[in-house]
């Protein structure tokens, strides 16, 4: 008996521990997962693993946003994320709605982004800007080469490679492909019918010609990031640009789109926040609509402001707020109201920095009413100590809700990204605005392509030999053209031969360690 | 002549039954209830198997019913337009196959050669479990290792495959011009059109043929070692070489497990799925150019399309899916049937 005493004490203390410390925490989490966009996926990944230390443990699979909400409304998870809402009857007559009752609730903006590899010589073409029309045709197999005369034009007179363009899109159901598609269909509506024969959006890209299909945001970077990948271009969300290192140890680059401002831009979260002003966002309908809070971007596409970048849309979370969802539980709606009052509040500071844009107050508000559904739901999910105002938002004004302030204080393009302007030389794809202006704190080192750089300004001194470089050169912020001369690294005759080179070297790897092994033993044998 | 004639004496006993004893060969007790479970058990491999077979025969019917033997020869997959075929997807599925078993047939066949009558024996365990940890690598990884590490390399090859011998239909690549005319590639431009020669079959069939080869070399290996001592000894005694008696003695009685090893292969290489979905294109017409970009096998056209698809496409799916399971099964009975056959295989019941 005595000798039990010990381990008895034990026991009860652990046990002591354990419920003194569940009564801290007062509420229980337990896992929740997510399937869906893969375009909002690199912000969402960083909020999973913030949320982590608090207990919270979030699983996301970006499998597309078409599959998302098929995933929701068969139960199979817990929220979806999704581009565009439900669409009843989808493009091509299946069925797209969901019986389990759901809200939208928007949690992050972006631009979908246009990244390309293109090289000329070694060097990688970093500053590429094209109109809206340029890039419907790319699309549309209507321009098929870098050396377009278009292209051409909208550089500033500077002539691309003779190289067949490859246009990368989305082979599964996708989101991104969504939003890009109703942007044509919208903007350049003759080009894309003819195209495709239809005369909405498309989660699924029909694939002609060139194409090159990749299923996830991940491959589609992967392909133009390929070494096989020169004279790809694909749309993307601009975080996956922005986060993938390119050969030369830089971000890939992404297309300057021409606003109807007249100006190209990159979106930036500045432009996405500016042009995101003009989203008309069904706030007018009752909170119980199924399609209160979703978006109407026609104001975007046609915005004038120089800064707004024209493809800009949010993305959406769909939640499941019926009080007898069979998958859900207390535990589960309090992680997802958790995860998400930290994604739309705190989380959202680093939106700008993965190559998102912060939502705006009135959307962080709405969105909080959205989340207190879940509340409405289950009474027993804790939803107290929740507050817009504390929120560390960069476009909170606090007194003004319909305020964006990052809107108000995104800065004017540079002179050199105006239409009739040649074009600027500061790379794209780093996340900052571009410039025309040589000590601006651009990334340090930034090393100006030959030929893709802007010409030395007058009096400017040669940053790596520190001679002062005359002012005859060339005129300020004009760059030098490069035509590039593909010449073949091949001679006549020459293949035969080394192709017999090579095989018999490939024999002889093979061959050399086992007949040298065999010499050995020989020679020991002789001895 | 004399007539042999077994006659049976009356016993001297009349008063025992002189009835030969009955034998019974039913198991009783303990043995009636192991027979009658393990027969069970054996039996639910019919079941499943049957059964899986009889599942995508049902789900296929009312694809079959609406499309007919166009389902096997339209080369298109858009469920929007209400075309559907599988004539270009299964000529994928059989060269990325065949790529795989071109690649995956001499390695298998050398490592286990290798491994039973070469190897040091010290060695012998430590490659052993090598191979067996390369089939135990899951399916992704090697579509990682393919995509990243192999395709850039493998595209490079192509295009010098294509230089040599472009004039052979399988290795040509073609590519579409400005005017949107579908031409030859030019292998020897400048610059060469690099997005032509990737995401192909050539490509799958690399990362899938290490998937099968270590399935082919551990078959080819058990046979090998199997080879009656006797008989090798014997070549060597008569003076034959090591070498030589591999040849007599080890390849001739090995020859129902190569067969047999290399078609269980095939049979695994023609449903490998992950790999191919990272590393092709999707492209749905019948392109016999393994080189060139663009490819979809069963499988892989299954995994992307499932998630997403509505009663009607699943329906399509899985008839896709009972082609390449009737697929399977004949390539994996031929093998059974070859392995079974041979005199190494006869113990063996492969």
């Amino acid at each position: 008996m005595t000798r039990r005493t010990p381990l008895l004490a034990a026991v009860l203390a652990i046990l002591t521990v354990f419920s003194l410390n569940s009564s801290a925490q007062a509420v229980t989490y337990s896992a929740i997962a997510g399937t869906g966009s893969s375009w909002s996926y690199n912000i969402v990944r960083q909020w999973m693993s913030d949320v982590n230390s608090n207990g919270i443990t979030v699983d996301y699979t970006p499998n597309g946003s078409t599959q998302g909400r098929k995933d929701f409304a068969n139960y199979t998870n817990d929220f979806a994320i999704s581009e565009i809402p439900y669409q009843g009857v989808d493009e091509s007559g299946q069925v797209d709605k969901s019986d389990r009752p759901y809200a939208y609730l928007p949690i992050v903006a972006g631009g979908t982004a246009f990244t390309y590899q293109l090289k000329i010589g070694n060097t990688m073409v970093r500053n590429l800007r094209l109109s809206g029309e340029t890039l419907t045709k790319i699309f549309t197999n209507q321009i098929t080469n870098w050396n377009d005369p278009q292209i051409k034009k909208e550089n500033g007179g500077r002539t691309f490679p003779d190289l067949a363009i490859t246009p990368v899109v989305r082979a599964d159901g996708s989101g991104t492909t969504a939003q890009f598609t109703a942007w044509m269909a919208d903007q350049y509506q003759s080009l894309w019918k003819s195209y495709s024969g239809r005369t909405g959006l498309t989660s699924f890209y029909p694939k002609k010609g060139r194409m090159l299909g990749a299923a996830g945001s991940d491959q589609v970077m992967n392909q133009i990031a390929a070494s096989t990948g020169n004279g790809t271009i694909g749309y993307i969300e601009y975080s996956y640009p922005l986060n993938k290192t390119a050969a030369d140890g830089k971000p890939f680059p992404v297309v300057k789109v021409l606003n109807k401002g007249g100006y190209y831009v990159e979106p930036t979260e500045y432009n996405v926040a500016v042009a995101l002003t003009k989203a008309r966002i069904r706030t007018d309908l009752p909170q119980n609509d199924p399609l209160y809070l979703t978006q109407d971007l026609r104001g975007v596409y046609t915005f004038n402001d120089p800064r707004a970048y024209p493809i800009s849309s949010y993305s959406y979370m769909i939640i499941p707020i019926s009080g007898t969802d069979r998958t859900m539980t207390t535990a589960k709606r309090q992680a997802l109201s958790d995860f998400l009052f930290y994604g739309l509040c705190s989380g959202q500071s680093k939106a700008g920095p993965y190559g998102y844009s912060p939502l705006p107050l009135n959307l962080v508000q709405a969105g909080f009413d959205q989340v207190k559904r879940l509340g409405k739901a289950d009474p027993k999910v804790d939803l107290t100590n929740k507050d817009v105002k504390s929120c560390g938002n960069p476009t909170f004004d606090g007194k003004n809700p319909n305020k964006n302030v990052l809107a108000e204080k995104a800065p004017m393009p540079a002179a050199c990204d105006k239409a009739s302007a040649a074009p600027c030389g500061t790379d794209t794809g780093t996340n900052t605005p571009s410039t025309d202006d040589k000590n601006a704190p651009t990334t340090p080192g930034t090393t100006t392509a030959p030929g893709a750089g802007p010409a030395p300004v007058a009096g400017a001194v040669d940053p790596e030999t520190g001679a002062v470089i005359a002012a005859s050169t060339a005129t300020a912020g004009q760059p030098v053209s490069a035509v590039a001369t593909p010449l073949s690294s091949d001679r006549p005759g020459q293949l035969l031969p080394f192709a017999v080179v090579d095989a018999g070297l490939l024999v002889a790897l093979v061959t050399a360690p086992g007949m040298y092994a065999a010499f050995l033993r020989r020679r020991k044998g002789v001895l | 002549m004399t007539i042999l004639r077994t006659e049976v004496l009356p016993s001297s006993r009349p008063d025992v039954d002189q009835r030969p004893r009955k034998i019974s060969r039913k198991p009783s007790g303990v043995d009636a209830v192991f027979a009658h479970s393990s027969r069970a058990v054996g039996a639910t491999v019919l079941v499943i198997t049957g059964g899986v077979g009889l599942f995508l025969a049902l789900q296929a019917i009312p694809t079959l019913r609406d499309y007919g033997t166009s389902f096997f020869t339209e080369e298109q997959w858009s469920p929007d337009t209400n075309q559907i075929g599988i004539a270009g997807v299964l000529v994928g599925t059989v060269s990325v196959a065949l790529v795989a078993m071109f690649f995956a047939f001499p390695l298998a066949l050398a490592s286990a050669l290798y491994i039973s009558e070469y190897a040091p024996a010290k060695l012998k365990p430590t490659l052993v479990s090598m191979i067996d940890l390369m089939a135990a690598v899951p399916s992704i990884v090697y579509g990682l290792w393919g995509f990243f590490l192999v395709m850039p390399h493998a595209g490079q090859v192509a295009v010098g495959i294509q230089k040599l011998l472009g004039w052979i239909p399988i290795f040509r690549v073609t590519t579409i011009d400005a005017s949107g005319a579908v031409v030859t590639a030019d292998p020897h431009a400048a610059v060469v059109d690099a997005t032509r020669y990737v995401s192909s079959a050539f490509c799958a069939g690399i990362a899938v043929s290490m998937m099968v080869m270590p399935m082919a070399c551990a078959v080819m290996r058990q046979v090998f070692s199997q080879t009656p001592p006797g008989e090798k000894e014997a070549a060597l005694a008569l003076g034959s070489t090591h070498w030589g008696m591999i040849r007599a003695v080890v390849l001739p009685f090995g020859r129902g497990g190569i067969i047999g090893g290399t078609m269980l292969g095939l049979g695994r290489a023609l449903g490998e799925t992950i790999a191919v979905v990272l590393i092709v294109s999707p492209a749905f017409d019948i392109k016999p150019r393994i080189l060139e970009i663009g490819t979809a096998t069963v499988s892989s056209l299954i995994a992307a399309r499932f998630g997403e698809a509505t009663a009607a496409q699943l329906s399509a799916l899985l008839a896709a899916g009972l082609v390449l399971f009737l697929l399977t099964f004949v390539v994996n009975t031929l093998a059974a049937l070859i392995v079974a056959r041979s005199r190494s295989g006869a113990g063996a019941d492969a």
